[in-house]
């Protein structure tokens, strides 16, 4: 008895998680454009998809911008975590802690509105220096670097947060052993630091690239039109109606991020018995 | 052993922590070949002097000298010494192989001689086939070997050794103290030992150095060391004794306990106030109307190869071991050997 309803409500959690996704790619293979009748199996809103030419040109400016601002958090996030961690006052390292955590707890709208307001004011300022000087100023016009500015700003506090841990686990005494052994401090920083702290590196890759492709409120503010990103098209698109073709393009993402999960699972495993094999083998 | 050149010389070396003096004017020469041993409480400089010799800390004042050369400000890897670390702070992402060929390959050796000599290091250190493993999958014992190699296969001058079997369980270290030894032997080479172990010291060491709140209290053989302890400091931390005021009545003559005894020192004041080093395994027991001493047993303990007793007498409790026991409240009488009565000048601060 309660073997089965055990079973039963194991059934109802995945029922709740996984019946919407299930809806939605039944309805991206529906031949109408109805969303409660089913008239029948269709690859056209696949076919469609692909000639869209804003959702694919969208779908491309979030990769872009999603890759570049990863970069650019794992390195300046990672640099950050180093200078965190050799902090020695303890007032000024929770200091810099509570600046880390703030974009990460600050509502995005505050984000998006403050980051837009200091995009304008820049501007701003650049025309007054140039009134004043004569000199011509740079304009920072809303579009790529804008939005891989405003990515960076909330993906860089992830990198800080998943590699601190790793330097804390870290041996100290790892980098004046590579020193000892003849390394330079920038080759013992290449050699050893970062082969150590990669772990948290990539995990602080990977959030990044998650949070940064389905940012919608940030980049709503500071994207133009042609630098839309694919969260900020599709919501603009469901003001009017949902298109089937998004019901097709989410269940390509769907499909793609879980072929990536069964990916790293199945290579952990791997991983985890070659390692079993050594050890039985070797001791 | 040449004990003729200094490989390694400190001349008013004085190292400062956030204001704290650490290292107050030491003067040290370590010679080519010794195994040397710095002894002390924690907190008393031994680290912070290995730690200046591999050059990972700059001195305040003072200079270091490495074969006639002085060496302040040359970087760790410019210098000719290598150091096994407290926690081995071996590199997790190597295997064991690569971790020991890691100083080899950064100097650009090439392949076939590395391999060579990373041979060589695992046979020295009796892991030959591990080089495989990872170094997780290593017990302490093993992972301790690893640093060692990782650290003897760069063919340096000197080994620096910080508390390197802090971590070990006690027989697993009294076969890695048997092993540095040979290790060090075999190789001819300088190794600098820091430990707070007083046995561990006696045990491998060519030269103590004892050391106190950042000064040398003194430098010698094991054996110096033990049986001629320059203060009650060295002679308290080098194994147990029993230290007692006295009074130099003239040469060889010394009062305590309410008695003369025979001695062996000399060149005192006469009546000048000493203290007097008796260690607990050299006083003998006598009938009590034959001692010099008489004293009741307060307490017997067990201790294996012999019995610690804790006797009293005029006030002072003498610890004494002996292979045989006495009942708690009996009355003994004690004697001293006078080659077993060492003098000390007093320490005023004690």
């Amino acid at each position: 008895m309660m073997k089965h309803l055990r079973r039963f409500y194991i059934g109802l959690v995945m029922a709740f998680l996984y019946l919407p996704i299930g809806v939605l790619i039944l309805y991206s293979f529906n031949a109408s454009k109805s969303r409660s009748v089913w008239s029948g199996f269709s690859l056209r809103w696949y076919r469609d998809l692909f000639s869209n030419q804003l959702i694919l040109s969208s779908l491309y400016n979030t990769i872009v911008v999603a890759l570049c601002a990863s970069v650019i958090a794992v390195i300046l996030g990672t640099a950050a975590a180093m200078g965190i961690y050799s902090i020695r006052n303890k007032w000024f390292k929770s200091a810099i802690m509570n600046v880390t955590y703030m974009p990460i707890l600050n509502p995005e709208i505050v984000m998006g509105v403050s980051l837009l307001l200091l995009f304008v004011s820049v501007n701003q300022i650049g025309a007054g220096i140039t009134a004043v000087t004569g000199i011509p100023m740079p304009e920072l016009h809303l579009g790529y670097l804008t939005l891989v500015i405003a990515h960076v700003t909330f993906c860089t506090p992830y990198v800080i947060l998943n590699v601190l841990p790793k330097l804390r686990q870290m041996d100290k005494y790892v980098y004046e052993a590579a020193l000892d052994l003849g390394c330079s401090p920038s080759m013992a920083f290449f050699k050893v630091i970062i082969p150590e702290i990669m772990p948290g590196m990539a995990t602080g890759f990977l959030m990044a690239l998650t949070y940064s492709i389905d940012d919608f409120i940030i980049s709503y503010f500071v994207s133009s039109a042609t630098s839309q990103t694919l969260p900020v098209t599709i919501g603009a698109m469901v003001r009017k109606r949902i298109s089937p073709e998004i019901n097709a393009l989410s269940t390509i993402i769907f499909v793609v991020v879980l072929a990536a999960l069964v990916l790293i699972n199945l290579s952990a495993l791997r991983q985890e018995r070659q390692l079993q094999k050594k050890q039985g083998g070797g001791a | 052993m040449s004990k003729s050149s200094a490989i390694i010389s400190l001349r008013g070396i004085r190292v400062d922590y956030d204001g704290e003096p650490v290292l107050h004017g030491l003067d040290l020469d370590i010679m080519d070949k010794e195994f040397i041993t710095f002894l002390g409480p924690s907190g008393c400089g031994k680290t912070t002097t290995l730690r200046i010799i591999g050059g990972f800390i700059e001195p305040l004042a003072g200079d270091i000298f490495f074969q006639g050369q002085r060496i302040n400000g040359v970087p760790p890897y410019k210098r000719q010494v290598n150091t096994v670390f407290q926690r081995y702070a071996l590199f997790p992402h190597l295997n064991v192989y690569e971790n020991i060929e890691f100083g080899l390959k950064i100097s650009k050796l090439p392949e076939k001689e590395r391999r060579q000599r990373v041979e060589e290091a695992l046979e020295l250190v009796n892991l030959r086939g591990y080089g495989l493993r990872n170094i997780n999958q290593m017990s302490g014992g093993q992972q301790q070997r690893v640093a060692i190699a990782r650290a003897i296969v760069n063919q340096p001058k000197v080994l620096l050794l910080d508390e390197p079997l802090g971590a070990l369980d006690l027989k697993l270290r009294k076969e890695m103290q048997v092993e540095l030894k040979r290790i060090q032997q075999s190789l001819e080479i300088t190794f600098i030992y820091v430990t707070h172990d007083q046995e561990e010291a006696l045990t491998m060491s060519d030269r103590v150095v004892v050391m106190k709140d950042g000064e040398i209290l003194q430098t010698g053989t094991p054996q110096d060391i033990y049986n001629e302890p320059q203060n009650a400091f060295v002679a308290d931390f080098i194994g147990e004794s029993n230290i007692i005021d006295g009074f130099m009545h003239k040469d060889f003559l010394v009062e305590f306990a309410n008695d003369l005894f025979p001695c062996v020192d000399k060149g005192f004041a006469p009546m000048e106030r000493v203290q007097v080093v008796v260690r607990p395994e050299d006083i003998l027991i006598l009938p009590a109307e034959k001692g010099k001493i008489s004293g009741v047993v307060e307490s017997v303990i067990f201790k294996g190869v012999h019995y610690e007793m804790m006797v009293e007498a005029l006030g002072y409790h003498w610890m004494i071991h002996s292979t045989m026991s006495v009942e708690p409240g009996t009355v003994i009488g004690m004697d001293v050997a006078p080659e077993n009565i060492h003098i000390m000048k007093r320490t005023e601060e004690e």
